[in-house]
Protein backbone atom coordinates (compact mmCIF):
# COMPACT_ATOMS: atom_id res chain seq x y z
CA UNK A 1 0.00 0.00 0.00
CA UNK A 2 2.42 2.26 0.99
CA UNK A 3 5.13 1.83 -2.17
CA UNK A 4 2.54 2.90 -4.98
CA UNK A 5 1.63 5.97 -2.99
CA UNK A 6 5.43 6.91 -2.62
CA UNK A 7 5.40 6.02 -6.48
CA UNK A 8 2.82 7.93 -7.15
CA UNK A 9 3.81 11.53 -5.21
CA UNK A 10 6.96 11.01 -7.05
CA UNK A 11 5.86 11.18 -10.57
CA UNK A 12 3.71 14.12 -10.04
CA UNK A 13 6.35 16.00 -8.23
CA UNK A 14 9.06 14.78 -11.79
CA UNK A 15 5.66 16.00 -14.19
CA UNK A 16 5.82 19.57 -12.28
CA UNK A 17 9.32 19.51 -12.31
CA UNK A 18 9.40 18.92 -16.05
CA UNK A 19 6.69 20.50 -17.63
CA UNK A 20 8.21 23.90 -17.64
CA UNK A 21 10.84 23.12 -19.42
CA UNK A 22 9.24 22.15 -22.23
CA UNK A 23 9.04 25.43 -24.15
CA UNK A 24 10.82 26.09 -27.21
CA UNK A 25 14.06 27.78 -25.91
CA UNK A 26 14.53 29.70 -29.84
CA UNK A 27 12.28 32.25 -29.41
CA UNK A 28 12.85 36.14 -27.79
CA UNK A 29 10.50 36.86 -25.86
CA UNK A 30 9.74 40.35 -25.02
CA UNK A 31 7.90 40.87 -21.53
CA UNK A 32 6.10 44.12 -21.85
CA UNK A 33 4.53 46.14 -18.73
CA UNK A 34 1.74 48.02 -19.88
CA UNK A 35 -1.35 49.74 -17.65
CA UNK A 36 -4.91 47.65 -17.15
CA UNK A 37 -6.22 49.95 -19.55
CA UNK A 38 -4.03 48.63 -22.43
CA UNK A 39 -5.52 44.90 -21.89
CA UNK A 40 -7.34 45.29 -25.31
CA UNK A 41 -5.42 47.13 -28.00
CA UNK A 42 -1.96 45.44 -27.00
CA UNK A 43 -3.50 41.59 -27.29
CA UNK A 44 -4.61 43.07 -30.36
CA UNK A 45 -1.45 44.43 -31.48
CA UNK A 46 0.21 40.80 -30.06
CA UNK A 47 -1.51 39.23 -32.72
CA UNK A 48 -0.18 41.47 -35.32
CA UNK A 49 2.92 41.70 -34.52
CA UNK A 50 3.82 38.14 -33.21
CA UNK A 51 2.43 37.43 -37.34
CA UNK A 52 5.41 39.90 -38.97
CA UNK A 53 7.74 38.89 -36.63
CA UNK A 54 7.91 35.28 -36.27
CA UNK A 55 10.47 34.61 -33.46
CA UNK A 56 9.41 37.19 -31.19
CA UNK A 57 7.15 36.32 -27.86
CA UNK A 58 5.21 39.15 -26.29
CA UNK A 59 4.50 38.03 -22.35
CA UNK A 60 2.16 40.65 -21.10
CA UNK A 61 1.48 41.80 -17.44
CA UNK A 62 -1.65 44.15 -16.95
CA UNK A 63 -2.32 45.86 -13.73
CA UNK A 64 -2.12 49.12 -12.44
CA UNK A 65 0.86 51.44 -13.30
CA UNK A 66 2.04 51.53 -9.52
CA UNK A 67 1.96 48.17 -9.35
CA UNK A 68 4.08 47.25 -12.19
CA UNK A 69 6.30 50.11 -11.29
CA UNK A 70 6.68 48.41 -8.07
CA UNK A 71 7.04 45.34 -9.65
CA UNK A 72 9.89 47.08 -11.77
CA UNK A 73 11.36 48.13 -8.94
CA UNK A 74 11.44 44.98 -6.83
CA UNK A 75 13.38 43.48 -9.76
CA UNK A 76 10.71 41.76 -12.26
CA UNK A 77 11.74 40.91 -15.61
CA UNK A 78 11.04 43.75 -18.01
CA UNK A 79 11.72 45.27 -21.60
CA UNK A 80 9.28 47.44 -22.35
CA UNK A 81 7.14 49.66 -19.51
CA UNK A 82 4.32 51.61 -20.99
CA UNK A 83 2.49 53.58 -17.66
CA UNK A 84 -0.84 55.23 -17.50
CA UNK A 85 0.34 58.58 -16.52
CA UNK A 86 3.88 60.46 -16.36
CA UNK A 87 4.60 59.82 -12.61
CA UNK A 88 5.01 56.22 -12.55
CA UNK A 89 7.83 56.53 -15.55
CA UNK A 90 9.61 59.52 -13.76
CA UNK A 91 9.72 57.82 -10.98
CA UNK A 92 11.72 55.17 -12.53
CA UNK A 93 13.85 57.50 -14.83
CA UNK A 94 16.80 58.44 -13.66
CA UNK A 95 16.81 61.81 -15.72
CA UNK A 96 13.88 63.29 -13.91
CA UNK A 97 14.96 65.52 -10.63
CA UNK A 98 14.50 64.26 -7.50
CA UNK A 99 10.99 65.50 -6.97
CA UNK A 100 9.71 63.56 -9.32
CA UNK A 101 11.80 60.62 -8.60
CA UNK A 102 12.31 60.52 -5.08
CA UNK A 103 14.06 57.04 -4.43
CA UNK A 104 16.73 57.91 -7.24
CA UNK A 105 15.68 54.78 -9.58
CA UNK A 106 17.25 54.22 -13.08
CA UNK A 107 14.99 51.70 -14.57
CA UNK A 108 14.61 53.29 -18.19
CA UNK A 109 16.65 53.13 -21.07
CA UNK A 110 17.90 56.82 -21.53
CA UNK A 111 16.67 58.07 -25.21
CA UNK A 112 14.16 55.74 -25.37
CA UNK A 113 11.35 57.25 -23.43
CA UNK A 114 8.55 58.42 -25.74
CA UNK A 115 4.61 60.06 -25.19
CA UNK A 116 2.96 56.82 -26.87
CA UNK A 117 -0.68 58.20 -26.70
CA UNK A 118 -3.12 59.88 -24.72
CA UNK A 119 -6.23 59.11 -23.17
CA UNK A 120 -9.43 60.64 -21.53
CA UNK A 121 -11.08 60.01 -18.27
CA UNK A 122 -14.85 59.80 -18.09
CA UNK A 123 -17.55 59.29 -15.76
CA UNK A 124 -19.11 55.98 -16.79
CA UNK A 125 -22.28 54.44 -15.23
CA UNK A 126 -24.02 51.28 -15.25
CA UNK A 127 -26.60 50.00 -18.10
CA UNK A 128 -29.97 52.19 -17.80
CA UNK A 129 -28.17 55.14 -15.35
CA UNK A 130 -30.06 53.78 -12.60
CA UNK A 131 -28.93 56.96 -10.48
CA UNK A 132 -29.66 59.66 -13.50
CA UNK A 133 -26.30 60.88 -13.59
CA UNK A 134 -25.38 63.50 -16.36
CA UNK A 135 -21.83 64.77 -15.40
CA UNK A 136 -19.17 65.55 -13.59
CA UNK A 137 -20.96 68.76 -12.15
CA UNK A 138 -23.98 66.57 -10.76
CA UNK A 139 -22.09 64.09 -9.38
CA UNK A 140 -20.27 67.00 -7.79
CA UNK A 141 -23.08 67.92 -6.20
CA UNK A 142 -24.31 64.49 -5.34
CA UNK A 143 -20.74 63.84 -3.43
CA UNK A 144 -21.23 67.09 -1.61
CA UNK A 145 -25.27 65.78 -0.23
CA UNK A 146 -23.27 62.30 0.08
CA UNK A 147 -26.20 60.25 -1.87
CA UNK A 148 -24.03 58.70 -4.16
CA UNK A 149 -21.56 55.54 -4.47
CA UNK A 150 -18.73 56.02 -6.60
CA UNK A 151 -16.21 53.57 -7.17
CA UNK A 152 -12.21 54.96 -8.24
CA UNK A 153 -8.81 53.63 -8.90
CA UNK A 154 -6.67 54.13 -5.39
CA UNK A 155 -4.11 56.58 -5.10
CA UNK A 156 -1.69 54.02 -6.60
CA UNK A 157 -3.76 53.99 -9.63
CA UNK A 158 -3.47 56.67 -12.25
CA UNK A 159 -7.03 56.75 -12.93
CA UNK A 160 -7.44 57.18 -9.11
CA UNK A 161 -4.70 60.08 -9.28
CA UNK A 162 -6.83 61.80 -12.20
CA UNK A 163 -9.98 61.52 -9.83
CA UNK A 164 -8.34 63.07 -7.05
CA UNK A 165 -7.69 66.34 -9.02
CA UNK A 166 -11.21 66.09 -10.13
CA UNK A 167 -12.65 65.83 -6.45
CA UNK A 168 -9.74 68.49 -5.40
CA UNK A 169 -11.26 70.74 -8.70
CA UNK A 170 -14.48 70.85 -7.23
CA UNK A 171 -13.11 71.35 -3.54
CA UNK A 172 -14.21 68.36 -2.50
CA UNK A 173 -12.40 66.62 0.27
CA UNK A 174 -11.30 62.75 -0.60
CA UNK A 175 -11.22 61.68 2.96
CA UNK A 176 -14.52 62.97 3.98
CA UNK A 177 -16.19 61.50 1.50
CA UNK A 178 -14.30 58.35 1.94
CA UNK A 179 -15.27 58.75 5.49
CA UNK A 180 -19.02 58.81 4.74
CA UNK A 181 -18.79 55.64 2.70
CA UNK A 182 -19.12 57.74 -0.37
CA UNK A 183 -16.52 55.83 -2.21
CA UNK A 184 -15.36 52.40 -2.77
CA UNK A 185 -11.75 51.90 -3.71
CA UNK A 186 -10.72 49.48 -6.44
CA UNK A 187 -6.96 48.37 -6.94
CA UNK A 188 -6.39 48.91 -10.50
CA UNK A 189 -8.59 50.44 -13.58
CA UNK A 190 -10.53 47.12 -14.56
CA UNK A 191 -11.56 46.42 -11.05
CA UNK A 192 -13.70 49.87 -11.14
CA UNK A 193 -14.90 48.98 -14.55
CA UNK A 194 -16.20 45.66 -13.39
CA UNK A 195 -17.81 47.19 -10.63
CA UNK A 196 -19.48 49.43 -12.46
CA UNK A 197 -20.54 46.78 -15.88
CA UNK A 198 -21.98 44.87 -12.01
CA UNK A 199 -24.11 47.80 -11.15
CA UNK A 200 -22.33 47.55 -7.71
CA UNK A 201 -22.00 51.32 -7.80
CA UNK A 202 -23.70 54.22 -9.36
CA UNK A 203 -20.72 54.96 -11.36
CA UNK A 204 -17.24 55.27 -11.82
CA UNK A 205 -14.34 56.89 -12.80
CA UNK A 206 -12.13 55.14 -15.81
CA UNK A 207 -10.50 55.94 -18.67
CA UNK A 208 -12.42 56.23 -22.23
CA UNK A 209 -11.10 53.37 -23.33
CA UNK A 210 -12.39 51.01 -20.57
CA UNK A 211 -15.64 52.52 -20.96
CA UNK A 212 -15.78 51.46 -24.68
CA UNK A 213 -14.04 48.22 -24.28
CA UNK A 214 -16.22 47.08 -21.42
CA UNK A 215 -19.55 49.01 -23.17
CA UNK A 216 -19.91 51.20 -21.19
CA UNK A 217 -21.85 54.66 -21.07
CA UNK A 218 -19.57 57.54 -20.51
CA UNK A 219 -22.20 60.37 -19.39
CA UNK A 220 -19.12 63.14 -19.21
CA UNK A 221 -15.50 63.56 -19.96
CA UNK A 222 -13.05 65.37 -17.54
CA UNK A 223 -11.70 68.41 -19.30
CA UNK A 224 -7.66 69.29 -19.21
CA UNK A 225 -8.38 71.59 -16.42
CA UNK A 226 -10.39 69.35 -14.04
CA UNK A 227 -7.36 66.55 -14.29
CA UNK A 228 -4.82 67.52 -16.70
CA UNK A 229 -3.37 65.94 -20.12
CA UNK A 230 -4.03 62.46 -19.38
CA UNK A 231 -0.74 61.03 -20.85
CA UNK A 232 0.51 57.32 -21.28
CA UNK A 233 4.91 57.75 -21.55
CA UNK A 234 6.43 54.42 -23.05
CA UNK A 235 10.22 53.32 -22.53
CA UNK A 236 12.58 50.71 -23.13
CA UNK A 237 14.40 49.47 -19.71
CA UNK A 238 17.89 49.32 -19.58
CA UNK A 239 17.23 45.83 -17.30
CA UNK A 240 15.78 44.58 -21.20
CA UNK A 241 17.59 41.15 -22.25
CA UNK A 242 16.68 42.25 -25.34
CA UNK A 243 17.16 45.67 -25.83
CA UNK A 244 17.32 45.86 -29.60
CA UNK A 245 13.70 43.91 -29.93
CA UNK A 246 12.32 46.01 -27.30
CA UNK A 247 12.84 49.12 -28.96
CA UNK A 248 12.03 47.83 -32.50
CA UNK A 249 8.54 46.70 -30.24
CA UNK A 250 8.59 50.51 -29.38
CA UNK A 251 8.80 51.45 -32.76
CA UNK A 252 6.09 49.68 -33.92
CA UNK A 253 3.82 50.86 -31.23
CA UNK A 254 4.03 54.45 -32.73
CA UNK A 255 3.77 52.73 -36.50
CA UNK A 256 0.31 52.99 -38.59
CA UNK A 257 -1.07 49.72 -37.66
CA UNK A 258 -0.74 49.88 -33.99
CA UNK A 259 -2.07 53.95 -34.01
CA UNK A 260 -5.37 52.50 -35.77
CA UNK A 261 -5.78 49.89 -33.22
CA UNK A 262 -5.47 52.21 -30.39
CA UNK A 263 -7.40 55.03 -31.78
CA UNK A 264 -10.18 52.16 -32.60
CA UNK A 265 -10.79 51.89 -28.75
CA UNK A 266 -10.57 55.79 -27.92
CA UNK A 267 -7.04 56.53 -27.58
CA UNK A 268 -5.41 59.20 -29.60
CA UNK A 269 -1.65 58.91 -30.51
CA UNK A 270 0.45 61.53 -29.13
CA UNK A 271 3.27 63.11 -32.35
CA UNK A 272 6.07 61.58 -32.22
CA UNK A 273 8.75 64.61 -30.63
CA UNK A 274 12.27 65.49 -31.07
CA UNK A 275 14.39 65.93 -28.91
CA UNK A 276 13.77 69.22 -27.43
CA UNK A 277 9.67 68.94 -27.01
CA UNK A 278 10.99 65.36 -25.41
CA UNK A 279 12.51 67.63 -22.81
CA UNK A 280 9.42 70.39 -22.26
CA UNK A 281 6.95 67.87 -22.22
CA UNK A 282 9.17 65.80 -19.55
CA UNK A 283 9.30 69.45 -17.28
CA UNK A 284 5.51 70.09 -17.63
CA UNK A 285 4.37 66.49 -16.84
CA UNK A 286 4.19 64.28 -13.86
CA UNK A 287 2.92 65.41 -10.57
CA UNK B 1 -5.39 58.24 3.32
CA UNK B 2 -7.00 56.80 6.26
CA UNK B 3 -5.85 57.96 10.03
CA UNK B 4 -6.44 55.80 12.37
CA UNK B 5 -10.03 54.46 11.67
CA UNK B 6 -10.94 51.64 13.64
CA UNK B 7 -13.60 50.29 11.18
CA UNK B 8 -11.51 47.34 9.90
CA UNK B 9 -11.34 45.78 13.30
CA UNK B 10 -14.89 46.16 14.07
CA UNK B 11 -16.01 45.30 10.67
CA UNK B 12 -13.56 41.99 10.81
CA UNK B 13 -14.46 40.79 13.94
CA UNK B 14 -18.28 40.67 13.94
CA UNK B 15 -17.94 39.62 10.24
CA UNK B 16 -15.85 36.59 11.71
CA UNK B 17 -18.11 36.01 14.74
CA UNK B 18 -21.65 36.19 12.72
CA UNK B 19 -19.84 33.68 10.28
CA UNK B 20 -18.94 31.54 12.99
CA UNK B 21 -21.55 30.93 14.83
CA UNK B 22 -23.98 30.66 11.42
CA UNK B 23 -21.09 27.97 10.32
CA UNK B 24 -21.45 26.69 13.79
CA UNK B 25 -24.93 24.99 13.45
CA UNK B 26 -24.77 24.97 9.81
CA UNK B 27 -21.99 22.89 10.03
CA UNK B 28 -22.89 20.70 12.60
CA UNK B 29 -26.55 20.51 11.46
CA UNK B 30 -24.90 19.10 8.11
CA UNK B 31 -22.19 16.89 9.67
CA UNK B 32 -25.17 15.29 11.74
CA UNK B 33 -27.53 14.76 9.10
CA UNK B 34 -24.80 13.79 5.58
CA UNK B 35 -23.91 10.77 7.59
CA UNK B 36 -27.52 9.22 7.35
CA UNK B 37 -27.71 9.82 3.63
CA UNK B 38 -27.71 6.47 1.23
CA UNK B 39 -24.13 6.56 0.29
CA UNK B 40 -24.09 7.79 -2.95
CA UNK B 41 -26.25 10.91 -2.20
CA UNK B 42 -23.44 11.22 0.56
CA UNK B 43 -20.37 10.92 -1.81
CA UNK B 44 -22.16 14.11 -3.88
CA UNK B 45 -23.19 16.41 -0.85
CA UNK B 46 -19.91 15.83 0.65
CA UNK B 47 -17.88 17.20 -2.51
CA UNK B 48 -20.35 19.95 -2.86
CA UNK B 49 -20.14 20.70 0.84
CA UNK B 50 -16.37 20.55 1.08
CA UNK B 51 -15.50 22.42 -2.24
CA UNK B 52 -15.57 25.89 -1.50
CA UNK B 53 -12.10 24.78 0.98
CA UNK B 54 -10.54 23.17 -2.08
CA UNK B 55 -11.25 26.11 -4.56
CA UNK B 56 -9.20 29.34 -4.43
CA UNK B 57 -10.86 31.73 -2.72
CA UNK B 58 -11.01 34.00 -5.43
CA UNK B 59 -13.03 31.65 -7.52
CA UNK B 60 -15.68 31.50 -4.65
CA UNK B 61 -16.03 35.12 -4.54
CA UNK B 62 -16.82 34.76 -8.55
CA UNK B 63 -19.33 32.37 -7.62
CA UNK B 64 -20.86 34.23 -5.17
CA UNK B 65 -20.65 37.31 -7.65
CA UNK B 66 -22.02 35.35 -10.12
CA UNK B 67 -25.31 34.26 -7.78
CA UNK B 68 -25.57 37.66 -6.01
CA UNK B 69 -24.81 40.00 -8.51
CA UNK B 70 -26.77 43.15 -8.43
CA UNK B 71 -27.47 41.94 -11.78
CA UNK B 72 -28.11 37.94 -11.85
CA UNK B 73 -31.22 36.90 -11.12
CA UNK B 74 -31.36 35.73 -7.19
CA UNK B 75 -29.03 39.48 -6.81
CA UNK B 76 -32.40 41.35 -8.35
CA UNK B 77 -35.01 39.19 -6.49
CA UNK B 78 -33.13 40.18 -3.24
CA UNK B 79 -32.79 43.35 -4.08
CA UNK B 80 -36.83 44.30 -4.21
CA UNK B 81 -35.99 43.41 -0.35
CA UNK B 82 -33.73 45.35 -0.05
CA UNK B 83 -30.76 42.97 0.50
CA UNK B 84 -27.98 43.59 -1.37
CA UNK B 85 -24.92 41.38 -0.64
CA UNK B 86 -22.67 43.09 -3.19
CA UNK B 87 -20.94 46.29 -1.70
CA UNK B 88 -22.20 46.04 1.68
CA UNK B 89 -21.00 44.96 5.26
CA UNK B 90 -23.11 41.82 5.39
CA UNK B 91 -21.94 40.47 2.15
CA UNK B 92 -18.61 39.59 4.16
CA UNK B 93 -20.33 37.32 6.38
CA UNK B 94 -21.68 35.65 3.36
CA UNK B 95 -18.54 35.12 1.59
CA UNK B 96 -16.44 34.16 5.12
CA UNK B 97 -19.35 31.81 5.60
CA UNK B 98 -19.04 30.20 2.48
CA UNK B 99 -15.37 29.44 2.99
CA UNK B 100 -15.43 29.18 6.53
CA UNK B 101 -18.32 26.35 6.59
CA UNK B 102 -15.87 22.77 4.72
CA UNK B 103 -13.75 23.48 8.31
CA UNK B 104 -16.64 23.32 10.68
CA UNK B 105 -18.36 20.84 8.41
CA UNK B 106 -15.62 18.41 7.95
CA UNK B 107 -14.67 18.23 11.53
CA UNK B 108 -17.44 17.96 12.44
CA UNK B 109 -18.34 14.94 10.65
CA UNK B 110 -14.96 14.15 11.94
CA UNK B 111 -15.88 14.27 15.77
CA UNK B 112 -19.41 12.49 15.27
CA UNK B 113 -18.44 9.71 13.14
CA UNK B 114 -15.88 8.79 16.03
CA UNK B 115 -18.37 8.97 18.50
CA UNK B 116 -19.30 6.25 20.64
CA UNK B 117 -22.89 4.88 19.20
CA UNK B 118 -23.38 2.89 22.84
CA UNK B 119 -23.32 6.16 24.49
CA UNK B 120 -26.63 7.29 22.56
CA UNK B 121 -28.32 4.19 22.78
CA UNK B 122 -27.87 4.10 26.71
CA UNK B 123 -29.67 7.43 26.07
CA UNK B 124 -31.94 6.12 24.35
CA UNK B 125 -32.83 2.68 26.45
CA UNK B 126 -33.26 5.48 29.38
CA UNK B 127 -36.00 7.50 27.07
CA UNK B 128 -34.05 10.37 26.08
CA UNK B 129 -35.40 12.24 23.42
CA UNK B 130 -33.12 12.55 19.95
CA UNK B 131 -32.82 15.92 20.68
CA UNK B 132 -31.50 15.62 24.56
CA UNK B 133 -28.99 13.10 23.05
CA UNK B 134 -27.69 14.77 20.51
CA UNK B 135 -26.97 18.40 22.76
CA UNK B 136 -26.48 16.52 25.92
CA UNK B 137 -24.62 13.55 24.77
CA UNK B 138 -23.14 13.62 22.32
CA UNK B 139 -22.08 17.62 21.38
CA UNK B 140 -20.00 16.98 24.87
CA UNK B 141 -18.46 13.82 23.58
CA UNK B 142 -17.69 15.39 20.33
CA UNK B 143 -16.07 18.21 22.30
CA UNK B 144 -12.95 18.93 21.39
CA UNK B 145 -13.39 18.01 17.34
CA UNK B 146 -16.50 20.55 17.55
CA UNK B 147 -13.95 22.97 19.72
CA UNK B 148 -11.42 22.69 16.72
CA UNK B 149 -13.48 23.32 14.30
CA UNK B 150 -15.68 26.53 15.48
CA UNK B 151 -12.05 27.89 16.08
CA UNK B 152 -10.64 26.95 12.72
CA UNK B 153 -14.13 28.18 11.32
CA UNK B 154 -13.59 31.56 13.03
CA UNK B 155 -9.86 31.67 12.33
CA UNK B 156 -10.62 31.61 8.74
CA UNK B 157 -13.68 34.06 8.57
CA UNK B 158 -11.18 36.39 10.33
CA UNK B 159 -8.83 35.84 7.68
CA UNK B 160 -10.95 35.65 4.91
CA UNK B 161 -9.38 37.85 1.89
CA UNK B 162 -10.02 37.03 -1.98
CA UNK B 163 -14.18 35.87 -1.59
CA UNK B 164 -14.74 39.50 0.58
CA UNK B 165 -12.46 41.87 -2.11
CA UNK B 166 -14.12 40.27 -4.99
CA UNK B 167 -18.40 40.58 -2.90
CA UNK B 168 -17.76 43.52 -1.26
CA UNK B 169 -14.88 45.81 -2.38
CA UNK B 170 -13.17 47.86 0.13
CA UNK B 171 -15.17 50.94 1.03
CA UNK B 172 -13.74 52.51 3.96
CA UNK B 173 -16.22 52.64 6.97
CA UNK B 174 -18.65 50.82 4.82
CA UNK B 175 -16.89 47.31 4.08
CA UNK B 176 -13.68 47.33 5.15
CA UNK B 177 -12.01 44.43 6.89
CA UNK B 178 -8.47 44.08 8.39
CA UNK B 179 -7.72 42.21 5.39
CA UNK B 180 -8.67 44.43 2.74
CA UNK B 181 -7.36 47.39 4.50
CA UNK B 182 -3.74 45.81 4.99
CA UNK B 183 -3.74 45.07 0.99
CA UNK B 184 -5.06 48.81 0.25
CA UNK B 185 -2.22 50.55 2.87
CA UNK B 186 0.44 48.78 1.32
CA UNK B 187 -0.67 49.48 -2.41
CA UNK B 188 -0.79 52.92 -1.58
CA UNK B 189 2.76 52.77 -0.01
CA UNK B 190 1.35 53.32 3.30
CA UNK B 191 3.78 51.06 5.26
CA UNK B 192 3.05 52.46 8.66
CA UNK B 193 -0.70 52.00 8.13
CA UNK B 194 -0.48 47.88 7.27
CA UNK B 195 2.24 47.47 9.89
CA UNK B 196 -0.40 48.72 12.02
CA UNK B 197 -3.00 46.39 11.27
CA UNK B 198 -0.84 43.30 10.63
CA UNK B 199 0.15 43.27 14.47
CA UNK B 200 -3.98 44.31 15.27
CA UNK B 201 -4.41 40.75 13.59
CA UNK B 202 -1.82 38.88 15.10
CA UNK B 203 -2.84 39.99 18.28
CA UNK B 204 -6.27 38.82 17.58
CA UNK B 205 -5.14 35.45 16.93
CA UNK B 206 -2.69 35.16 19.24
CA UNK B 207 -5.70 35.38 22.40
CA UNK B 208 -7.95 33.58 20.13
CA UNK B 209 -5.39 30.77 20.29
CA UNK B 210 -4.52 31.12 23.63
CA UNK B 211 -8.13 31.03 25.12
CA UNK B 212 -8.22 27.87 23.17
CA UNK B 213 -5.37 26.41 24.58
CA UNK B 214 -6.54 27.14 27.82
CA UNK B 215 -9.81 25.69 27.49
CA UNK B 216 -8.46 22.34 26.02
CA UNK B 217 -5.82 22.30 29.10
CA UNK B 218 -8.65 22.66 31.16
CA UNK B 219 -10.65 19.91 30.10
CA UNK B 220 -7.98 17.46 29.79
CA UNK B 221 -7.63 18.37 33.89
CA UNK B 222 -11.12 17.92 34.56
CA UNK B 223 -11.37 14.87 32.68
CA UNK B 224 -8.35 13.28 34.76
CA UNK B 225 -9.97 14.54 38.14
Amino acid sequence: MKKPIALLLVLMMIVALAAPSASAADETELIVFAAASMTETMNQIKELYEAAHPGVVLVYNFDSSGTLKTQIQEGADCDVFISAAPKQMNQLDASCDAEKNPDGLDFVEQGSRINLLENKVVLAVPEGNPKGIESFDQLAELLKAGDVFLAMGNSDVPVGQYTQKILAFYGLNEEDLAKAGCITYGTNVKEVTTQVSEASVDCGIVYATDAYSAGLDSVDAATAEMCGQVIYPAAVLNVSKNPEEAQAFLDYLTGEEATAVFESVGFSPVEKETASQKEVSLSQSGS
Amino acid sequence: MIDLDWYPLWNSLRIAAISCVLVFFFGIFFAYYAARLPRVLKGILDVILTLPMVLPPTVCGYFLLLVFGVKRPVGMFLLQYGIKFVMTWYGGILAASVVAFPLMYRTARGAFESFDKTLAYSGQTLGLSNTYIFWRIRMPACRQGILAGTVLAFARALGEYGATSMLIGYTPGRTATISTTVYQLWRTNDEKGAMFWVLINLAISTVVLLTVNMLEARQKKAVKA
